[in-house]
């Protein structure tokens, strides 16, 4: 039995490497049938490769990105210097900062006090329990980022399914949707959202994602809250009999302790709001955009390293996630390779003669195909990709677009985002039982493609009031040139203003870097 | 695992030379000295008294009384190659050990090879049946002749089984809840016995949970209040009040796990090990159907198949 078992293994394995190779070689002719140059060739053959690995070796994805980015190394597809520019240094340090923050939080008791404020509610219903699962889900999505919230989300699902007995599996799947759906709040809720910020060009800000993304987020989550309660209606109304039956028993859904939290909670409100103020602190300390934002969460995390020294190594060890975070790297500069092999300008180019110019055609379109990538591969693949071409297009509403359809459509399939396949490892290893593919498919197909809908109704209302990217950039040079003289004024740094200085060739380069 | 054509009697084990019949002895120590001597004669088993003080060192520790009036003891021996039965009657009955009430009548005495697991835990299993009478004893010690007591083996058709099945060596549950039990019962009896679980039966004895120590422990500390790395909210136990405090109000079914090893009582007795291994749990139980009839902890089945 257990030779036939490992047999069927190498079988399958072998079959899934011979589909990578064909796949892989299959782009690569046609990439050559149209005419693209040889390093355009390798570039869009290692990406898929890479793509597909992401869909058929799970577990192999980062030794495969190794393999991919030496063979364009390798190859002079890709040379050092692009490889450690594309690789996106600035968005994994932000990453780590806020890792490391999340940590320090989870020690603090934050989430143990959010946790126990919820099971402490009076009178939990069935309905109840899943609006404040599904907003709470959201917007700790929004606060922290989606592989923290469904975390802990998924924990307190647990323990009151546990103590009243009720089927986990549709409160963690209505707590995945609700947690990617509301990673698309701000720029800390998906990796995707502060690739999108960080990469756009002009770069968008945190109030640019409030004030954009964020009431759309409220909007779609509301009416997506609103199909799940249809949907799982029938385990909604069971754990609202059990919840009744030990409520009237005088019975709770856990031990509750006195949780000194105010400390964790000043300290997220201060990363908040040191984040939500990035774009004025860098208009007056004269420092290039979103520099604040990157910083915020590391010095954050780096104060709380010398206050809990003794732990810090802890931290960095345990709380980051530096597989992941290795793999983004290996995919930022595959990602950037495309873009450096002008693959990226070609595919904008085909789009422009398949879609026209118009946004009204490509709103939709580009929800629709990032949604759709995004339900079989990481998001992060997709955006990494999609952002020169979103980016080459130049309308500012598709940049919301590729965001929304990148982390709305992570809910069609099991493996459509981190977050999903992270709470059903956790449902699997504490229950020992599989979410079938089609259980999450049913409800996943439906939220996915309303939610975008909804998303779309949205980017189209807002839309005519969005600067367009030609405003952005002035506005970008207007706060570049704000930012230069008060500098000028603070410094006296006279021989720097005369000339336009090495800081504003760099502020251009960040802006603009199509343009330099 | 057919029992077919490679069936072995048990009588196969032995013949009447190695019966002592109708001993006129009347204590443990002298009987089993005489029939490892006898043995020592007719099956070369080795230095008797080294045996001797084996069976003897087992014996005080926990006598083998297998039915009404009958013992098994027995020894596990490196020299020898296969199982040496011996077995001894006595119409008066024998004083086997001072808290056993009724005289033993009846003495099935086996040597095995050590290397052998399975060979005394087969001869214990093919002669259950016959132990489970309880006329078996006065039977055997009315039979006036070697010949006849080994007869009574033969005909009786008692056959060795071809392994060792988990039934064999279990013992029975006998401290379980019911499942209207409420927590407090539970905590009562892990306090008393020392036990890491307990069975949780319905109405008709069948299994329907397992309540462990492990799990109580989680509920008092779930995940939410483990993440904390400050002790001081928990400092004085403050998870365990809430649970004191509604411990009569708790039904066993919030803290009852599905998550044990189960074994069923006909399969292999190394089904067992391979349940235990793989649940990571440190007993299994062992059901008929869904009915609990017995556990087998790691303890057990260490003694019974390493040691037994």
């Amino acid at each position: 039995m257990a030779v036939l078992n490992r047999k069927r293994t190498a079988f399958k394995l072998f079959s899934r490497m011979v589909l990578l190779l064909a796949i892989t070689s299959g782009v690569g002719l046609l990439a050559h049938l149209i005419k693209l140059d040889r390093q355009q060739v390798l570039a869009s053959s290692v990406f898929i490769m890479i793509v597909m690995a992401t869909l058929l070796f799970w577990q192999f994805r980062l030794a495969i990105a190794f393999v991919g980015i030496s063979v364009l190394m390798g190859t002079k597809t890709l040379d050092l210097p692009t490889f450690i520019k594309e690789c996106k240094l600035d968005v994994i340090l932000f990453l780590v900062g806020m890792m490391v923050t999340v940590g320090v939080l989870k020690e603090l008791g934050l989430f143990t006090w959010i946790i126990q404020s919820v099971i402490k509610t009076r009178r939990m219903t069935g309905p109840m329990f899943v609006v404040i699962v599904a907003v709470l889900a959201a917007l700790m999505s929004c606060i922290v980022d989606e592989v923290t919230s469904i975390v802990f989300i998924a924990t307190l699902i647990f323990q009151v399914c546990d103590t009243v007995k009720v089927r986990p599996t549709p409160f963690i799947i209505i707590a995945v949707m609700a947690t990617n759906i509301g990673s698309t709040g701000t720029m800390l809720g998906n990796p995707v959202g502060i690739l999108i910020g960080q990469n756009a060009i002009p770069p968008l800000s945190f109030p640019d994602f409030l004030k954009w993304s964020f009431p759309i987020m409220l909007v779609t989550l509301s009416a997506s809250i609103g199909v799940l309660l249809w949907w799982f209606w029938r385990d909604i109304r069971l754990l609202s009999e059990r919840l009744e039956t030990r409520r009237e028993m005088g019975l709770g859904l856990g031990p509750l302790v006195q949780v000194p939290y105010k400390r964790g909670l000043g300290i997220l409100v201060g990363m908040i709001a040191f984040i939500a103020l990035h774009h004025h602190l860098e208009s007056y300390l004269g420092l290039a955009p979103n520099t604040v934002l990157i910083m915020a969460p590391l010095v954050i995390a780096g104060l709380l390293m010398i206050w809990r020294h003794e732990r810090a190594r802890h931290y960095i060890e345990a709380d980051v996630e530096w597989w992941t975070l290795l793999f983004f790297m290996m995919l930022f500069a595959v990602a950037g390779a495309l873009q450096h092999t002008q693959v990226t300008e070609k595919i904008a180019g085909y789009f422009q003669t398949a879609f026209g110019n118009r946004l009204s055609i490509l709103t939709p379109v580009i929800i629709s195909i990032s949604a759709f990538g995004s339900a079989f591969v990481d998001n992060v693949v997709f955006v990494a990709a999609f952002i020169p071409v979103v980016n080459k297009l130049g309308h500012t509403p598709l940049l919301w677009a590729l965001l929304q359809g990148a982390c709305l459509g992570g809910n069609a399939t099991m493996i459509g985002s981190t977050a999903n396949i992270v709470a059903l490892g956790m449902l699997e290893k504490r229950y020992r039982t599989h979410v079938h593919f089609f259980e999450w498919f049913k409800a996943g197909v439906i939220v996915a493609v309303f939610s975008c809908l909804v998303a779309w109704g949205g980017i189209a209302a807002l839309s005519p009031y969005m600067p367009t990217r030609a405003q952005r950039e002035l506005e970008a040079v207007t706060n570049l040139q704000d930012s230069q003289k008060h500098l000028e004024i603070n410094s006296h740094q006279t021989e720097t203003s005369q000339s336009g200085g090495p800081g504003a060739s760099v502020f251009m380069d960040i802006i603009f870097p199509e343009k330099m | 695992m057919s029992k077919g054509k490679t069936a072995i009697q048990f009588s196969s084990l032995f013949g009447p030379a190695e019966i002592i019949c109708q001993t006129e002895l009347t204590d443990r120590d002298s009987i089993l000295l005489e029939l490892l001597r006898l043995l020592a004669y007719e099956r070369s088993i080795g230095n008797v008294h080294e045996v001797y003080k084996m069976i003897l060192e087992r014996e005080s520790e926990a006598p083998t009384i297998v039915g009404s009036g009958i013992a098994m003891p027995h020894a596990r021996l490196p020299t020898i190659d296969q199982i040496v039965v011996g077995v001894a009657t006595s119409k008066k009955g024998i004083v086997y050990a001072k808290n056993v009430d009724n005289p033993i009548k009846l003495i099935i005495l086996t040597v095995s090879p050590k290397a052998s697991p399975a060979a005394y835990l087969q001869a214990m299993s093919s002669v259950a049946k016959i132990c489970q009478d309880p006329a078996t004893a006065d039977v055997v010690a009315e039979l006036p002749t070697a010949e006849k007591v080994w007869k009574f083996f033969d005909q009786g058709g008692i056959i060795l089984p071809s392994y060792v099945r988990a039934c064999d060596i279990m013992r029975p549950a006998k401290v379980k809840l019911q499942e209207h039990d409420t927590l407090e019962k539970a905590i009562t009896l892990f306090v008393r016995h020392g036990l890491r679980d307990l069975p949780v039966v319905d109405k008709d004895d069948n299994l329907v949970g397992v309540v462990t120590t492990y799990e109580l422990l989680r509920v008092c500390l779930p995940d939410y209040v483990l993440w904390m790395e400050d002790l001081t909210p928990i400092l004085n136990f403050e998870p365990f009040a809430e649970i004191l405090r509604k411990e009569s109000k708790t039904w066993l079914a919030e803290i009852m796990t599905n998550e044990y090893a189960t074994v069923d009582a006909d399969s292999p007795a190394i089904q067992v090990a391979k349940e235990i291994t793989r649940q990571r749990v440190d007993r299994a139980y062992v059901v008929r159907g869904e009915k609990l009839v017995g556990v087998v902890s790691l303890g057990t089945f260490l003694d019974r198949v390493l040691r037994g």
